[in-house]
Order: structure tokens, then C-alpha cells, then sequence
């Protein structure tokens, strides 16, 4: 094994993260990842670690605690790799690593020494190796023995969280894989909230569940921290077995080679495609940029998925959040689940696209700027071919929901729905233009997943999706006769409002476009 | 009326210095070489000649006009074939041409016109590969295809006929040659002199920082004559190119 050569590629790794600060983004990033998330973060993450160690001893519970923390970390990992990506993008391909003189072995082990080295697998390890310390200093829990399980359960975390992020890119590269993954995501959300009334009347399941779960390496983990007898070791021995099964299961999924790419249906030309048509209506300036947008996006298969999965995380809004707040009444928490639900339907159909509209183009922006079309223009489509696709989706939920309504249909609060819907999307679209602008990211159009977004980027859509779930139940809590229907009228202030925002954006934000092209052309090219 | 004029033109990125009071002028009707040795600013001045970067300083003219990055009037008189290329990979070559034309306002019937011509000269028949699959001198064709599918005045190429085969670069030259006999001019940039050497009538050298060294007639070389420099006489554009820009050399023993 050329660890010596491995060496100097995770040296490089870190020297390229460090050469990103050059820019004045860069500098902004290296600020956020360094004061925000490493120092607040880790200290509240050990702290957060160190504080359930001494619950879990006080309470008597230390092996239920530490079994509860763990796996929620470890379930949360796992989604935040897969869905933004977190911890497993690919820092170096293996094409890259091919230029070096590794095995194929050396190159496995050096892509995923540098995938574990990244700093989010660090947080996760802060709020463990905090559980690990305060198991130890409030209990006869041994470090040495917690820490090793602690570092067993981080690696086979990062492997499952790699096993399950392959399987899910190689399914979205067939050609059902995003109705298969759509389908999927559909029925873990919608499970928590079937299996809770199952469990509660069921002590035996619960009984059965736990049994279950004592063989995953979380609870394994818990034994080997808590547990000073035999069954800490068998915590180890389980925890190894898991290591080399998903080891195993990553290597053979890696030589496993990639379905084929999709193969055209026709090789006839088409002039007239709906996209063409859908365009036609918006004039012979903005008509082609508008079907050039519509094809571009449409085309990419992160782009369908996410939009296909619009509708269905709205409904699974309506069913679990509805669920969880209390009476079911109008202008209680129902409809706030609603709110949220429409809200959120407004622009995650399109949100992760329009904060970086040019992002995905790669070479292809500079012939913006080569046409004989003034910039704003394309701005402009862009950002109506998102509002186009994101009010589809608002339509069809609002026809959905008159057909399915949880409550009695009231027309009031149907325009206080669809109001939600529309003010957050010409808030988002305001603020992706923004963020087009002055926080772009050269995105691979072809990656299937993870977050590939700026920290602007990224500070939108989270922070904008966490506003929209947790506005309507504040409201709900602290002023619930803010959302009685007979308060339909205060959407239509609020719609306007979003819609000054969005238009004056779209109208200074084209204004500079042509000023910041040099800049963008660098970032959006992969130069920058 | 010149094709192109540039007077004193200078572009900078913060303290470095691209070009550096650049000033030349294209008659209509040339085939115009740019070169220089890499990194002198050949693209940085396309750049700023295609309104892809705003010169720091002086003034470019296209056909007669002032021309800025706003002049959309007098891009659609223009052709660009880009360094980069400007392709959309995940479009067909037929989407990515008709888009192009139809941003130049060509009507219908020409836009599907012209584009299945284009497709069938230059062979890019297989319409099963979106742009992303096809082999870099494919994708230079389709490039060069949407540089002159709305039959421009001024065609600016940035090499243009790198990594294509040799009976492409042939058909590309006959219409190239065809084009400046209209009365069309043609601006490109290419390292292969012996290509510009035939091919252009007029060629200018810069060196770093984007300074124009030489500019002249180039048609002499290909009837057996000469040009007169430093009271030198040079056969060939490559000997001058390397007497301008210095040649060096540098011998690695391990090598």
C-alpha cells in the first residue's frame, strides 16, 4: 500500500480547500466552516454529547440513551449524506486518481480516507466522542473501549452512508430509478407517522423492534460504551462484522459497473416539441430562451426528481405534521400543516435550481452573452420558466387538494393556500436571482445527488424550507387567529408584497447580470 | 469603413495587465490571423472584440459602429466561434443550432433549413448523442456551425481548426474562403502557422501583455516571396513569429 503517495493526495485534498479561500466567496465559506460550524458547532455537539452521557447516567437509562442518541445520529447521517450530500462528495474520482501510480486497491482506500476526513463526518464524531466522555467521567463506562466504538461506528456510518448514496445514484441512472426512488422516499415518510398508533398499542412489537435493532451498529455501539461485561465485546465483535459487510457490499457495488447510459428514442429530428409550444406563448424575444430553459431543466434527472417529489412531501406535510399539533380544527394546527404544506410546495419543485440558475451551464454561458439578446432577458426566462413550473405544481395541489381536503371546503382558506404558495414562490425566485448573481457554484449537471450548492445557495433553500415549516406553526402557537378563515384577506397583502420583492428583483438583479458576467463566467465555468 | 477597428485597447484584471494599448484594424473581405505565444491575450481580446469581457480602455468598432457588450444590434451581424465553445451539453446538435438561430431571429423554415444542411456538411448526422457524447472535433464542428448559420458580416473563431480532421478543416476552409470573397471578414486566432501561413491575408503578432509587435500582409509567403523585417527576410511566418515573440530553449538532461 503506497501510503506515502495517499498521503500527499489528502494533503492536496486540504491545499485545494485552502486555495478556495483565495476568493472573496472562498474567504466567506472558510469563515462559516471555521467559526460557525467547527467551533460553535462541535463545542454545542460535544456539550450536546457530554449532557446526554450525564441524563442518561442520572436517569439510570445509560444504555437507552446512549442506544437513542447514537442511532438518531446515525440515521440523521445517513440522510444528510444522501439527500444534501454531506460527507460523500467526491473530492477526487476515481478517472482523476487513475493518473497516479496507485493500484486500484490504493485508489479505493485514498478516496475513502479523504471522503471520512471531511468536516462534517467530524461533527458527528464531536457528539459521540461528547457521549463517550461524559459516560466516563459520570460512570464506570471505559474510554478506551467507548472510543473504539465510537471510531467503529463513524466509519461503518460513513460506508452505509457511501452504500446507500451508490445505490441511490445507480437507480436514478436507470430508467425508472426516479419513480422507483420517488416511491421509496414516499413510504419511509409516511411510515413513522403509520407505525406510531401500531407500536403504541403493541408492547410486544416494541418489545420485537428492540430485539431488531440490538444487531444494528448503533445499539452495538451502546452496549460496547455502557456495558462493562461481556456483552461490551460482543457490542465490538458485532460492530467489526458490520464493517466488513458494508466494506464488502461498497467494493462490490463499486466494481460493479454503471448501467449504460440511456440511449435516445428516436433518431428522427424533432422541431416541434411541447417545450416549443409551452414557450410560443411568451413572445418571439423571451419564446426560445424560455424553451431552451424549459428543455435544459427538464432533461436533467436531479431536476425531475426533486420536482416529481414536490407534490408528495406536501401531502406527507398535510398527513404528519397535521397529525402531531393537536385538534383537528380550522384554525388550529391542520391548517397550518397546510400553510406550511402549500408553502413548501410554492418552490421546492424548483428551489435548488433557481438559487443557481446559470450553475448547471457550465461552458454553455458565455453563448448568452455572445447572442444578440440583452442579458437581463435570460435572466428573466429563467427565472419565469421556474415560476412556470413551480405554478403547475401549485395548480395540481390546489386541484388535489379540493378533491382530498382533510377538512370541509372553505373557498376562504383555499386563497389563504394558495397565497402561501404563491408568496413563497416569488420570495424564493427573488431570492434565487440573488444568489444566481453574487453566490453561483459550478455544478455538475449530471451528478444524480448531493448539495452542490454555495453557502448562499444553501442558506436559501435550508434556511428558507425551515422558515416555511416552523412559521406556520409559530403562528399557530402564538397568534392562532391569524389563520381563522375569516383572515383570507390578509393573503392577498402579503402576495403582493412577494411579488414587489420578486419583481424588483428580477428588474436590478438583470440591471447588474451584465456587470458581474466576468465574475460569473470564472465561477460558473469552473475557473473561479 | 474597416471590418474591425481597435484603438488602444487595454484590459486588466485588477493589477495585471492582459492586453496593453492594443490598437490594429481589419479591412472587409480579410481573412485576418491573430497570434501570439500563449497567455499574450489573443482571447482576452476576442473577449473584449465579442462583448464577452468590457475592455478597461479604448474603443472597439465593428462595421463601422461603436460596439459594446450591450449592442445587440451588431451581434447579430456577428459569428463567434469561442475558445470554450459555448455548448449546452445536454441538448441534440439540431436543438443547440436551432436555438442559436432563432436567437438570431431566423424564421422557421430557414432555422430548419439551414440547420439540417449544416448537420449533413459536417457530418454530425448521428442524432442519437446529445452534445455531451460527441468527441471534441464534433463538438468543434457544431460550435463552428452556430458561428455561421446566420450568415454574419464579421466571424470571429478562436482556433478553430484544432481537433477536427483533416476533410473537415478542408470543407471549414473552402467556405471560410468563400465567405471572405463575399466581402466577409474573418477574424481567428490559431498556433498552427503554417495553416495561417496559407491560409489568411493578414496576420498581426502580439507578445505578453497583449502588445502588438508586427501586423502585415502575409499573401507573399504563399507565392514564394518574402517579408522584410529588422532587416531580416523571412521565408515563413514561423521564423518571424519566433524572432518576435523570442524563441527559447532550454535543455533537460533527464529527459
Amino acid at each position: 500500500m503506497n501510503f506515502e503517495l495517499i498521503g500527499h493526495l489528502v494533503r492536496l485534498r486540504y491545499k485545494l480547500l485552502w486555495a478556495k479561500t483565495r476568493s472573496r466567496n472562498g474567504r466567506i465559506a472558510l469563515f462559516m466552516v471555521c467559526y460557525l460550524l467547527l467551533v460553535v458547532l462541535v463545542a454545542l455537539f460535544v456539550s450536546g454529547g457530554f449532557a446526554a452521557a450525564l441524563v442518561a447516567v442520572r436517569t439510570g437509562k445509560a444504555e437507552l440513551v446512549a442506544q437513542a442518541v447514537l442511532s438518531g445520529l446515525y440515521v440523521e447521517a445517513v440522510v444528510a449524506a444522501v439527500i444534501l450530500g454531506f460527507g460523500v462528495n467526491a473530492i477526487f474520482s476515481e478517472a482523476q486518481l487513475r493518473r497516479y501510480p496507485l493500484k486500484a486497491q490504493e485508489r479505493r482506500v485514498a478516496r475513502h480516507l479523504i471522503g471520512i476526513l471531511d468536516p462534517f463526518w467530524f461533527l458527528i464524531l464531536a457528539l459521540e466522542l461528547g457521549l463517550v466522555v461524559g459516560l466516563y467521567v459520570s460512570s464506570d463506562a471505559s474510554f478506551w473501549l467507548g472510543l473504539i466504538a465510537v471510531l467503529l461506528l463513524l466509519i461503518s456510518n460513513y460506508l452505509l452512508a457511501r452504500v446507500v448514496a451508490l445505490l441511490v445514484e445507480r437507480l436514478m441512472q436507470r430508467k425508472s430509478g426516479g419513480a422507483v426512488l420517488l416511491s421509496a422516499i414516499v413510504c419511509l415518510g409516511f411510515l413513522p407517522a403509520i407505525l406510531r398508533p401500531v407500536l403504541q398499542g403493541h408492547r410486544g412489537a416494541i418489545v420485537a423492534l428492540l430485539h431488531v435493532l440490538s444487531y444494528t451498529p448503533p445499539f452495538a455501539a451502546a452496549a460496547t460504551m455502557t456495558r462493562t461485561d461481556l456483552a461490551a465485546f460482543s457490542g465490538l465483535l458485532l460492530q467489526v462484522w458490520w464493517l466488513l459487510g458494508l466494506a464488502a457490499a461498497l467494493v462490490a457495488l463499486e466494481r460493479r459497473p454503471p448501467p449504460r447510459p440511456r440511449a435516445a428514442q428516436t433518431t428522427a429530428i424533432s422541431w416541434d416539441t411541447p417545450y416549443d409550444r409551452l414557450a410560443a406563448f411568451f413572445g418571439p424575444r423571451l419564446g426560445p430562451l424560455m424553451a431552451h430553459w424549459l428543455r435544459f431543466y427538464m432533461r436533467n434527472n436531479r431536476f425531475r426528481t426533486i420536482y416529481a417529489l414536490a407534490l408528495p412531501i406536501a401531502a406527507m406535510l398535510i398527513f404528519a405534521m397535521g397529525r402531531g399539533m393537536g385538534r383537528r380544527s380550522l384554525a388550529g394546527s391542520p391548517f397550518a400543516a397546510a400553510l406550511t404544506a402549500f408553502a413548501v410546495l410554492g418552490c421546492m419543485g424548483t428551489a435548488q435550481f433557481s438559487v443557481n440558475q446559470f450553475g448547471y451551464v457550465a461552458g454553455g454561458f458565455r453563448r448568452f452573452f455572445l447572442l444578440p439578446v440583452q442579458p437581463a432577458a435570460v435572466l428573466r426566462a429563467g427565472s419565469y420558466t421556474f415560476m412556470l413550473m413551480s405554478s403547475l405544481l401549485i395548480l395540481v395541489g390546489t386541484l388535489l387538494f379540493v378533491l382530498f381536503s382533510p377538512f370541509p371546503f372553505d373557498a376562504r382558506m383555499l386563497i389563504m393556500l394558495v397565497g402561501a404558495a404563491v408568496a413563497s414562490l416569488f420570495v424564493f425566485l427573488g431570492l434565487g436571482l440573488w444568489t444566481t448573481l453574487f453566490g453561483p457554484r459550478c455544478c455538475d449537471y449530471y451528478n444524480n445527488f448531493g448539495n452542490d450548492l454555495s453557502a448562499a445557495g444553501n442558506t436559501v433553500v435550508i434556511g428558507g424550507m425551515l422558515a416555511l415549516i416552523l412559521g406556520p406553526r409559530l403562528i399557530a402557537r402564538t397568534w392562532p387567529a391569524a389563520l381563522a378563515p375569516d383572515k383570507w384577506w390578509v393573503a392577498i397583502p402579503v402576495v403582493l408584497l412577494a411579488a414587489v420583492f420578486y419583481f424588483s428583483s428580477l428588474e436590478r438583479a438583470g440591471a447588474m447580470l451584465l456587470a458581474r458576467r466576468e465574475k460569473l463566467l470564472a465561477i460558473v465555468e469552473g475557473r473561479g | 469603413m474597416d471590418a474591425i477597428r481597435i484603438r488602444d485597447l487595454v484590459k486588466k484584471y485588477g493589477k495585471v495587465t492582459a492586453v496593453e494599448g492594443l490598437s490594429l484594424a481589419v479591412e472587409p473581405g480579410t481573412m485576418f490571423g491573430f497570434l501570439g505565444p500563449n497567455g499574450s491575450g489573443k482571447s482576452t481580446t476576442i473577449g473584449c472584440l465579442t462583448g464577452l469581457l468590457d475592455p478597461t480602455a479604448g474603443q472597439i468598432e465593428i462595421l463601422g459602429q461603436r460596439f459594446d457588450a450591450e449592442s445587440a444590434a451588431i451581434k447579430r451581424r456577428m459569428g463567434v466561434m469561442p475558445e470554450t465553445l459555448g455548448l449546452f451539453d445536454p441538448l441534440y446538435a439540431h436543438e443547440f443550432l436551432a436555438f442559436v438561430a432563432r436567437m438570431y431571429g431566423l424564421d422557421e423554415t430557414t432555422t430548419r433549413r439551414r440547420v439540417t444542411e449544416l448537420l449533413d456538411a459536417l457530418e454530425l448526422t448521428d442524432t442519437s448523442k446529445t452534445l455531451r457524447d460527441y468527441s471534441t472535433g464534433m463538438r468543434k464542428r457544431v460550435a463552428f456551425a452556430a458561428a455561421v448559420i446566420h450568415s454574419p458580416e464579421v466571424l470571429f473563431l478562436d482556433e478553430p481548426f484544432e481537433s477536427i480532421d483533416p476533410a473537415g478543416v478542408a470543407l471549414m476552409k473552402q467556405w471560410l474562403r468563400q465567405f471572405t470573397e463575399q466581402g466577409r471578414t474573418v477574424f481567428m486566432t490559431s498556433h498552427v502557422l503554417e495553416t495561417v501561413e496559407r491560409f489568411c491575408h493578414q496576420v498581426a503578432i502580439i507578445t505578453t501583455p497583449g502588445k502588438l509587435v508586427w501586423q502585415g500582409d502575409v499573401t507573399v509567403l504563399a507565392n514564394d516571396g518574402a517579408i522584410s523585417h529588422d532587416g531580416q527576410e523571412f521565408r515563413a511566418l514561423e521564423p518571424l513569429f519566433l524572432h518576435l515573440t523570442g524563441q527559447r530553449y532550454a535543455d533537460l538532461n533527464w529527459l
